[in-house]
């Protein structure tokens, strides 16, 4: 071996040249081998034309490289604005705020549920308060106040979304809360539901009347928006409650006709927010008028100016026969508390003398 | 002549014993496909299959039709560097 070496050890360079050039070669022809090899293999198995397609859906599929179009050639942005209708209100929204919108709606999904405990702990706060009110003012004052801060909140979200259910008293009320809450939006929560409710027009609560039971109810204190024939009341609530919105003209209780499309909702506790503060009975009795009268006494404690003027303006009603005359004149006065104030002891003392009328 | 083909076997089996035949060859692969080198030709066997007919294609077709377009095909820089390992393995085993 030593002896073969030692040519190439010398400065042969030719010969290591083509020694390398060999190698070399060799290497290359061994990487087109195994190309051959496994090309060929790739045919025989079947799978080397797999990648092929022909020109027509390469044609199809070319990628595009265009601005404002992705790679297929289509719009991106198609969706942003697209709009979808709500199956429970047929509204159209905006397919970004679908969702939130169905959550509110239907009362269902992540927060509704955390939102309807919340209403229900106010709910129970209100009407702890009223019925000890004169026990713990203090203790009361905290809950009114905090109630009318969330309830505020709560309805300026409202105001700003989409806001779920908009039946036509709601609509109504919306408007009113409106101005009542810019006005002043440092009431209390009693008070200041009473006056967005009496603040409606006798017109409108004629309307909203014609159209809904009406009927205001003990829990929830809210006005029952299903329509004259509902189950849940009967027609001598419903004839009471017109009694006492509306006085004795308008007793008729316009029926049947109205009948089919009931709104299925008096859940809702936010839209239609306790209107009253009264409870519902088949005819309002002294001792309801006297609970009304005390959850009035704490705000009169708070603004002992306008208890003078209720107390005024109640005598002017109680005069008339013909509440809803006396009732749009202290509506469009806009004085909140005397009308509150005014219409439970003017209308319990009315009821009987309706009932006998009636009988 | 004798001599010189006694001299290529045993830097053959240098280059086997020490593993750089399989060092040098891994090499090139991962160079030839780096480059692009082993598309065009899969290319270039696509055409010849498809001029002796899927089925009729052997092994042997393809590497005489091959073999000499890889060999022209390898770029300069992937030869240069390979020669240059080589002659450091052959400068280094034959002293």
């Amino acid at each position: 071996m030593k002896m073969e070496e030692k040519p190439l050890s010398g400065p042969d360079n030719t010969r290591l040249e083509a020694l390398v050039q060999d190698i070399y070669s060799e290497l290359v022809e061994d990487a087109c081998l195994g190309l051959c090899f496994e090309v060929h293999r790739a045919v025989k198995q079947g799978y080397f034309f797999l990648d092929e397609t022909d020109q027509d859906s390469i044609k199809e599929f070319e990628i595009v490289d265009q601005p404002g179009v992705d790679i297929f050639g289509q719009v991106f942005n198609q969706w942003k604005n697209k709009e979808c209708e709500c199956p429970n209100c047929k509204r159209l929204i905006a397919a970004s705020r679908f969702a939130p919108h169905l959550e509110k709606c239907l009362g269902m999904g992540r927060n509704s549920s955390r939102i309807a405990n919340r209403r229900l702990a106010s709910n129970n706060n209100i009407s702890k308060s009223e019925s000890d009110q004169e026990d713990n003012d203090d203790l009361n004052d905290n809950d009114w106040s905090y109630g009318a801060e969330k309830k505020s909140k709560k309805r300026r979200s409202d105001k700003n979304q989409n806001s779920p259910r908009r039946s036509k008293s709601l609509k109504h009320k919306n408007g009113e809360l409106g101005t009542s809450i810019s006005s002043d939006p440092y009431k209390p929560y009693n008070y200041n539901t009473g006056v967005s409710y009496e603040s409606l027009g006798p017109n409108e609560v004629r309307l909203l009347l014609t159209t809904q039971c009406g009927v205001i109810s003990e829990h929830t204190k809210k006005m029952c928006t299903r329509s004259h024939r509902c189950p849940q009341h009967t027609d001598d609530q419903r004839r009471a409650i017109r009694l006492y919105l509306l006085g004795p003209s308008a007793l008729t209780l316009p029926d049947a006709d109205v009948g089919g499309d009931c709104f299925d909702v008096p859940t809702d506790g936010q839209a239609l927010l306790s209107r009253m503060q009264w409870e519902d009975s088949p005819d309002i009795s002294p001792s309801d008028s006297a609970s009304s009268k005390a959850s009035t006494n704490h705000s009169d404690s708070r603004r002992p100016k306008k208890k003078k003027k209720s107390a005024l303006s109640m005598n002017s009603g109680g005069g008339g026969v013909n509440l809803t005359g006396v009732g749009s004149s202290s509506f469009q006065s806009n004085i909140s508390l005397s009308t509150k104030k005014k219409k439970p002891k003017t209308a319990a003392p009315l009821v009987p003398s309706i009932y006998d009328q009636l009988n | 002549m004798n001599k010189e083909s006694r001299l290529k076997a045993s830097i053959n089996q240098k280059l086997t014993e020490t593993g750089e035949r399989d060092r040098l060859k891994e090499l090139l692969r991962a160079k030839l496909t780096e480059c692009g080198w082993k598309d065009q030709m899969k290319a270039q066997c696509k055409e010849v299959i498809k001029e002796k007919g899927l089925e009729h294609v052997t092994v042997e077709d393809l590497v005489v039709e091959i073999t000499p377009k890889g060999r022209a095909l390898v770029p300069d820089s992937v030869k240069r560097d390979l020669l240059l390992r080589i002659r450091a393995f052959l400068t280094q085993h034959a002293s």
